[in-house]
């Protein structure tokens, strides 16, 4: 016996009906995140909330490294970990090579000025080296003054074992501070806790990051 | 329920597929049905997620190249390759921005049959394969691309044109399930039910 013509029409629309009528794809919670915000005191019994991030419009974002304790090899690591966070283009970095074009300069001295213009904004504490970053808000200001300066430096000779992987997983902490993530985890499991040991982003870090990109900042970045 | 139902058809077809050495060859040759054709295929949404707010991921128009072949099998009935290539780009939606996120390829490959419905018009159903190809590892394709079971269906018109060949008009439908590793990796559950339409013109070799 022939097959009817509509007979095979007719299975392929019955699969894509029954292909239809599952549910769709579903999107994860994100609820694990950790508080990102950077919280300051406005005032007696007032506080400010202050969220930042870059806008598509700057991207991708401008980083100098200085050629010094493999900083820039740590930098395309880090851009790499931060940029791979996102699932929709939300953040991209690149490297330049003059630090007078850049958004963001890495060094590996010793923090020298704090940032905020009093406070400094964060600064890893890994046992054999450690980090930070300085932004300059000035007083009253909603816009943060270009370059954002991270500073990560060995505490022991560079060459004992540990220190290279601490220079790396602290400047991907940096950065991180530098996209705007600007407080720390509480989960020593994630790359943005204050003594971060771990190499690699947890899926609370890239919660965290998606959702600091996707709610208006209240802070800018200067032009450069 | 889906991919058994799939995997029966496609099953089904494959057996036509493999008795088809059993023709004599210069028989198979007269017979052979060949064609090539471009046009643009339409797809609906790739995925949904919801970041604060929803976040839709759409490929762009695609053109599309479409080549295939087909053998008698029956007195009126074909079975039938198809091979689809379409190219474009895609990009995620949110209520107030638009994000190019680079290029898309995607090929499929379709084994089915081909009947008459009236005239110079066929009718073609099938199943088989589609491959997502992003131009780069990144975001949803961060680990690769994907590899998907395909139902489709459609409809050719082949008007003469030549001596030797026809002019073919062709509308498919087909349907996937998209995932990819980056996404599962993240923890979305499930799979989106993907539905491309495509419009494509073309010569075909012609059966007088």
């Amino acid at each position: 016996m022939k097959p009817a013509p509509a007979v095979p029409i007719l299975l392929v629309l019955a699969v894509g009906w029954g292909g239809l009528s599952c549910a769709d794809i579903a999107a994860p919670s994100r609820s694990q995140v950790y508080e990102w915000r950077m919280i300051t005191s406005s005032g007696p019994g007032t506080t400010d909330t202050l969220n930042f991030h870059w806008p598509r419009s700057r991207l991708p974002v401008r980083i100098w490294a200085e050629d010094r304790l493999d900083l820039p090899a740590h930098v395309q690591n880090g851009i790499q970990q931060w940029r791979s966070a996102f699932l929709y283009g939300e953040f991209d970095a690149v490297r330049v090579p003059d630090s007078n074009a850049a958004d963001v300069i890495v060094t590996s001295q010793v923090a020298l000025k704090a940032g905020f213009r009093g406070t400094r904004l964060a600064a890893g504490a890994a046992p054999e080296c450690e980090g930070g970053t300085d932004f300059v808000l000035p007083p009253g200001s909603r816009q943060i003054q270009l370059p954002i300066r991270v500073f990560v430096s060995p505490r022991f000779d560079p060459a004992l074992p540990g220190v290279a992987e601490c220079l790396a997983l602290t400047t991907t902490h940096e950065l991180g501070h530098a996209i705007g993530i600007f407080a720390h985890s509480p989960f020593d499991t994630d790359i943005m806790y204050s003594d971060p040991t771990v190499s690699a982003l947890s899926a609370r870090d890239r919660a965290t990051a998606e959702r600091a990109y996707h709610l208006d900042p209240n802070l800018t970045a200067s032009a450069r | 329920m889906f991919i058994p139902v799939v995997l029966s058809v496609m099953r089904a077809i494959l057996v036509l597929v493999l008795m088809l050495p059993a023709a004599k060859v210069s028989t198979a040759h007269s017979q052979l049905d060949y064609y090539a054709r471009l046009g643009l295929t339409l797809a609906t949404q790739l995925l949904t997620d919801d970041v604060i707010e929803e976040i839709e991921t759409r490929q762009d128009p695609a053109p599309t190249l479409a080549l295939g072949a087909s053998l008698p099998i029956a007195r009126t009935y074909s079975a039938g390759i198809e091979a689809t290539l379409t190219s474009s780009g895609y990009h995620s939606s949110e209520p107030d921005e638009k994000t190019d996120l680079g290029t898309l390829r995607t090929g499929a490959v379709v084994l089915g049959l081909v009947g008459p419905v009236w005239r110079r018009i066929n009718w073609r159903a099938g199943a088989g394969l589609i491959q997502y190809w992003p131009a780069e590892d990144q975001g949803i394709f961060l680990r690769g691309g994907s590899t998907r079971f395909l139902a489709g269906a459609g409809v050719d018109y082949r008007p003469p044109l030549m001596s030797r060949w026809d002019l073919m008009v062709s509308l498919r439908y087909d349907f996937h399930r998209f995932t990819t590793e980056e996404l599962e990796a993240r923890s979305f559950t499930g799979s989106q039910g993907v539905q491309r339409l495509s419009l494509t013109l073309g010569l075909a070799r012609a059966q007088r």
